[in-house]
């Protein structure tokens, strides 16, 4: 990272350009303009910094045992993160059990984060989630293996669903949401630590660190499974989600990831790699390609990119890993073909309320 | 010996919060587990509670923005409740606040003519809300049979393939979802020998599921199912249940917790109904 500025700071700096702004946009004369503009471009522009050139590494990674640690440790040093002295929060995407399949990042990288962020001198390390598609928290936690994953490395598990909340006000509007309540312990943390299964995602395209965030709000306010943001428009939900968590560092389990009906019944699929980044939308481009999907044609993706990261492929800096030279065919379910590298069509489909 | 209801009963009371009951230890209190405790402790200080924070049209909900109302709670606080105009101004939003009827898509298909209730006023229809209701008005409110026939056809309609519910849809891209303990010991509580057939099918699903989904909300709930049901599976679930609260304290969930003082103590028969 470039600026030495902590998560806390700059999001305070960044509400209070944004509350400025807004205050600015109520004056005489000036609200029809920026209503238009608002339309135009559903985000305030003040509240987002551009994105620069940021860098993502792809690590290979054949299976779970063996150095994870090691391995997570050269990926956050290649993509220069910074935790010393920081809380991390590491969010994986922990949605259900399902012995037949992966639908979970699997509990040993988890793991392996933990020590591996302490390793680079972070204060204090949680694990939190609000699975989304169980209620029954305890259940997923413990019949997943995360909590005894967790016990192992003396990591604590936070419930996402029970945790004491915070009103958000959202810089961006592709939903009429308006304002999120997210859980403290997420908007607390000096570093959140998005960790997302590398899957394919029967409304969305591709569920990478960007949907992950999803897992950041509460199933007590949005109903089970968080239908609310269906309902608002699922692929909107998503940037408005991402936009206000803004995860500060991603780590992609692509090892084994799931293709077809994902994100739940879907296949496993070998792809061998873990991937690193710092900037979600530069790290879930690089994730899809990966996965041979257009990241260009993943909507909610394009339109991240147009304000909360970097896009597009030729500007963001690879390290390890050629993502076009190493993409592994993931199958994808017959509306999301469009979304193939090389396809002659593109786009995704948001059928509602499952 | 203490008993699984004395245990759970004494933590539960150990969580109280200025009245009434957080989601987890030392949160302020919100009207889901307030409501739950209340019925599990007959507790009087809990139903004042829920009183002081009804809303003037009848409802309670957790938190509210701009665009979301989550008043789910509304139907298991109306049976917390004693008998009283309180209680009457929430059966009357429970009625007035179903879901939004919802055209069907190939994807996810439904039945488009019922509506059940929401998580989030004016929404779509899932089967833990639509259950609370199909509870709440069976119980307290039985005239109002045209919004009880309404809630029994959502239930129908979302029941999975061969029998228990999932959250909403039962098929999704042509793809039978799979039931849930915990949802599929709601609908049950819910229907109460409504709908006979997907009823015992439910019945027969939860007792091929519940040993594999041993998490504390999960398991505290099909005790009261099954309680409810009079099967032969209590003591195995109330052991497996008590082992669970003695070994993970349910990770902290007060939700959970009252569940379990209502599966395992009396007030497991404010829940009992006659299925219309």
């Amino acid at each position: 990272m470039s600026e030495p500025i902590d998560r806390r700071t700059f999001l305070t700096r960044a509400a209070a350009v944004g509350a400025g702004a807004t205050a600015l946009g109520l004056g005489a004369g000036t609200l029809i303009p920026r209503l238009a503009e608002r339309l135009r471009h559903p985000w305030d522009a003040d509240a987002f910094p551009p994105p620069g050139s940021p860098r993502v590494a792809v690590l290979r990674a054949s299976s779970y045992d063996g150095d994870l640690e090691g391995v997570v440790l050269d990926g956050l040093r290649a993509v220069g993160i910074e935790v010393d002295g920081a809380s991390v929060l590491l969010k994986p995407n922990l949605v259900e059990y399902d012995p037949g399949t992966v639908v979970n990042t699997d509990p040993r990288l988890v793991a392996a984060s933990v020590l591996a962020m302490r390793r680079l001198g972070a204060a204090s390390v949680t694990v939190a989630e609000s699975p989304g598609h169980r209620r029954d928290t305890q259940f997923v936690v413990t019949s997943s293996g995360l909590l005894d994953a967790l016990t192992a490395v003396e990591a604590p598990f936070v419930d996402l669903n029970t945790s004491p909340l915070a009103r958000v006000a959202l810089d961006t509007s592709f939903t009429d949401l308006g304002e999120l309540w997210l859980p403290r312990p997420v908007v607390e943390a000096d570093v959140v630590v998005s960790m997302p299964k590398m899957k394919t995602h029967h409304w969305a395209g591709a569920t990478l660190s960007l949907k992950n965030c999803f897992g950041c709000v509460p199933g007590r306010v949005y109903g089970w499974p968080k239908n609310v943001l269906h309902w608002a428009g699922l692929e909107q939900s998503i940037v408005d989600v991402a936009a206000a968590v803004r995860p500060d560092v991603q780590i992609v389990d692509g090892i084994v990831g799931m293709q077809g009906n994902g994100p739940i019944q879907g296949t496993p699929i070998s792809a061998g790699v873990l991937v690193f980044g710092t900037d979600p939308v530069a790290t879930d481009a690089t994730a899809a390609r990966l996965m041979d999907l257009d990241p260009g044609r993943i909507w909610y993706l394009s339109q991240a990119a147009r304000f909360l990261g970097q896009g597009d492929l030729e500007l963001i800096r690879q390290v390890g890993e050629d993502p076009e030279r190493d993409a592994v065919d993931f199958a994808v379910l017959p509306p999301f073909e469009g979304l193939k590298v090389g396809s002659d069509s593109g786009g995704s489909v948001d059928a509602g309320q499952a | 010996m203490t008993t699984l209801f004395e245990r759970a009963a004494a933590r539960l009371r150990e969580r109280r919060v200025d009245g009434g009951f957080g989601p987890s230890p030392g949160l302020a209190p919100e009207p889901e587990p307030t409501a739950i405790a209340a019925i599990a402790l007959d507790d009087r200080d809990a139903m004042a509670w829920l009183s002081d924070h009804q809303r003037a049209d009848g409802g309670f909900e957790i938190l509210a923005g701009p665009a979301v109302t989550n008043d789910a709670a509304t139907a298991t606080a109306a049976v917390a409740l004693g008998p009283g105009a309180a209680r009457e101004r929430a059966l009357d939003h429970v009625i007035k606040y179903r879901a939004r009827l919802t055209p069907t898509n190939p994807e996810a298909p439904h039945d488009p003519d019922t509506r059940g209730w929401g998580w989030t006023a004016d929404t779509f229809g899932w089967v833990e809300p639509t259950s609370r209701a199909v509870l709440a008005l069976q119980l307290l409110r039985p005239s109002a049979a045209a919004e009880i026939r309404d809630g029994l056809s959502v239930l129908a309609d979302r029941e999975c393939p061969g029998g228990g519910w999932n959250y909403g849809n039962s098929i999704v891209y042509e793809t039978p979802l799979p039931p849930y303990a915990q949802t599929t010991a709601w609908a049950l509580i819910g229907l109460q020998g409504a709908l006979a057939e997907p009823y015992g099918r439910g019945m027969t699903t939860l007792a091929r599921l519940w040993s594999a989904e041993r998490g504390g909300l999960s398991l505290a709930m099909t005790l009261a199912a099954f309680r409810l049901g009079g099967r032969p599976e209590v003591p195995d679930v109330e052991r497996a249940l008590s082992d669970e609260l003695r070994r993970t304290d349910l990770l902290g969930d007060v939700v959970a917790l009252a569940w379990t003082a209502i599966a395992a103590g009396p007030g497991l028969e404010r829940l009992r109904s006659v299925a219309t």
